[in-house]
């Protein structure tokens, strides 16, 4: 900027997967009464990510934490080219905040590959929740993403434990 | 606190003298071997305070009720915006009662302020409730005790009881006139608060404090409640001399308070408590300790509780604090 020359603005990829950065987007341009009602009908939708009957996945995931006020599952299947599908189930007791996140996130990293999904920035979540829920929550709202990227990555450590057994059988 | 309303000022008052007659004649049909029903609001009748708590039944019924102001108080932030009970206003512990920069409750022209955007005049009924067995909205109780706001009240079982019985929510934000509501001369910080120091005294003269976390709080095993870990402090244990009696020794698994003589049974017969001895409650950050303080107070009517808000996430990070573990 200095002696008037100009900066090129420089079109900055996005860093989170394209569902996830619609969202995003979506998010960044509400006032706070829309952002919240736009969190409570996602709240909503959590059920809808569940398993479905029939269904299988990779791996499994149910507990209860610390972090969370209920039990929460994580279901993970990934296809031939590495692409991840989350279902969640949610315990009853499990905080609004959290259902929410948890029907974004799955949509939001739907056919993103695992590698992809242990790549994204915690930053989204108060890009989505708004300054003023994370200042008055902190502690709820990043609690399923961790839980996501566990998941994966015990897939990609056994994937691999698994390709280095197939190189050498010894192992 | 804790006065009758004035005669005539709600169409259909909570459990008083009338009622407590009715409950007596009803114990007596009961031991007459008959089936029977006694309803919340007859149940609550020998409490010290039965007009601080109001049976979902009551709350249906006022739902209407110009006099009354229902306010939803909550753990889970957006709960409230997913359906409360039609009529209710929300009001959040950390953005509507604490102050924005200091660890402190709002100040009186805070809670003016307050008071006249939800539509409230110092002669209102305000009747709170909440999730979590009701945490939040006994704790807004307190701190609405703190500005000499008289006629409080508890939903017995609060929201879970509400939708247990499957009682109408919606999710349509109610709009009232903003009031006036005068600001009050000051904060009762005296009566019904305590602080770091009056704790230490307390503890020091062996007088009656009361630790209402959980078990494992209590021994120092864990340093935040149970799902909140990013709340604890650098040390863990008690307050010495205090008596470990979680918050949910008084409550029923419904949400509900117990019955008085139940109450009563814990703290004073087992535990020695005594309802003139100046009492003060703590837990982490004084949610769950307002609960305890509604149920001494108001159930049990001991005269002179307080709550140290600070609770252990101030005792627990300041220097030089004593601290006992079993």
């Amino acid at each position: 900027m200095e002696n008037g020359t100009r900066i090129p603005a420089i079109e900055a990829e996005s860093v989170y997967p394209k569902g996830l950065q619609s969202v995003v987007d979506l998010f960044g341009s509400l006032p706070e009464q829309e952002r919240r009602d736009a969190l409570v009908s996602y709240a909503d939708q959590a059920r809808k990510w569940e398993p479905k009957q029939g269904e299988s996945f990779n791996l499994e995931d149910v507990r209860k934490d610390e972090e969370c006020t209920d039990t929460v599952g994580v279901f993970l299947k990934v296809d031939n080219e590495e692409r991840a599908t989350f279902r969640v189930t949610l315990g009853p007791q499990v905080q609004t905040l959290t259902r929410a996140m948890t029907a974004i996130l799955c949509r939001g990293l739907e056919h993103s590959t695992v590698t992809e999904i242990l790549k994204v920035p915690s930053d989204f979540v108060p890009k989505i929740v708004g300054g003023e829920l994370i200042r008055v929550r902190s502690q709820t709202v990043y609690y399923v993403l961790t839980r996501m990227k566990g998941i994966c990555k015990v897939y990609l450590d056994r994937r691999r434990a698994a390709i280095a057994g197939q190189r050498n059988p010894l192992l | 606190m804790g006065r009758l309303p004035p005669e005539g000022k709600l169409a259909k008052p909570g459990p008083q003298a009338g009622s407590l007659k009715l409950y007596r004649q009803l114990e007596i049909i009961c031991d007459e071997g008959l089936d029977c029903v006694i309803s919340a609001d007859m149940s609550t009748a020998e409490y010290a305070h039965p007009e601080a708590l109001v049976s979902t039944e009551w709350l249906a019924e006022h739902l209407k009720d110009p006099q009354v102001r229902i306010i939803e108080s909550n753990e889970d932030v957006l709960l409230y915006d997913t359906g409360h009970i039609p009529g209710a206003v929300h009001v959040d512990w950390r953005r509507d009662l604490n102050d924005q920069m200091v660890r402190d409750y709002i100040n009186p022209e805070g809670f003016a302020e307050l008071a006249s955007r939800i539509g409230i005049t110092p002669e209102s009924t305000v009747v709170f409730y909440g999730d979590k067995s009701n945490w939040w909205a006994c704790y807004a109780l307190w701190v609405f005790s703190l500005f000499g706001h008289h006629d409080l009240r508890i939903v017995n079982g609060g929201r879970d009881k509400w939708i247990a019985e499957k009682r109408e929510l919606t999710r349509e934000v109610p709009k009232y006139a903003p009031t006036r509501y005068p600001v009050s001369q000051g904060r009762a910080d005296g009566t019904i608060r305590a602080f770091y120091e009056e704790t230490l005294t307390q503890c020091q003269a062996g007088k009656p404090l009361i630790d209402v976390r959980s078990p494992g709080e209590f021994r120092g095993e864990i340093t935040h409640m149970p799902e909140y870990p990013q709340e604890g402090v650098l040390r863990g244990g008690h307050i010495p001399t205090a008596k470990s009696v979680p918050w949910k020794t008084a409550a029923k698994e419904d949400g509900t308070f117990k019955p008085v003589e139940e109450l009563r049974k814990i703290y004073v017969d087992n535990l020695g408590f005594e309802s003139s001895e100046h009492t003060i409650v703590y837990c982490r950050i004084g949610e769950r300790s307002s609960h305890t303080w509604f149920v001494l107070t108001k159930l049990l009517g001991f005269q002179d509780v307080k709550n140290y808000d600070g609770s252990w996430t101030e005792w627990g990070n300041k220097v030089r604090a004593p601290i006992e573990k079993p």
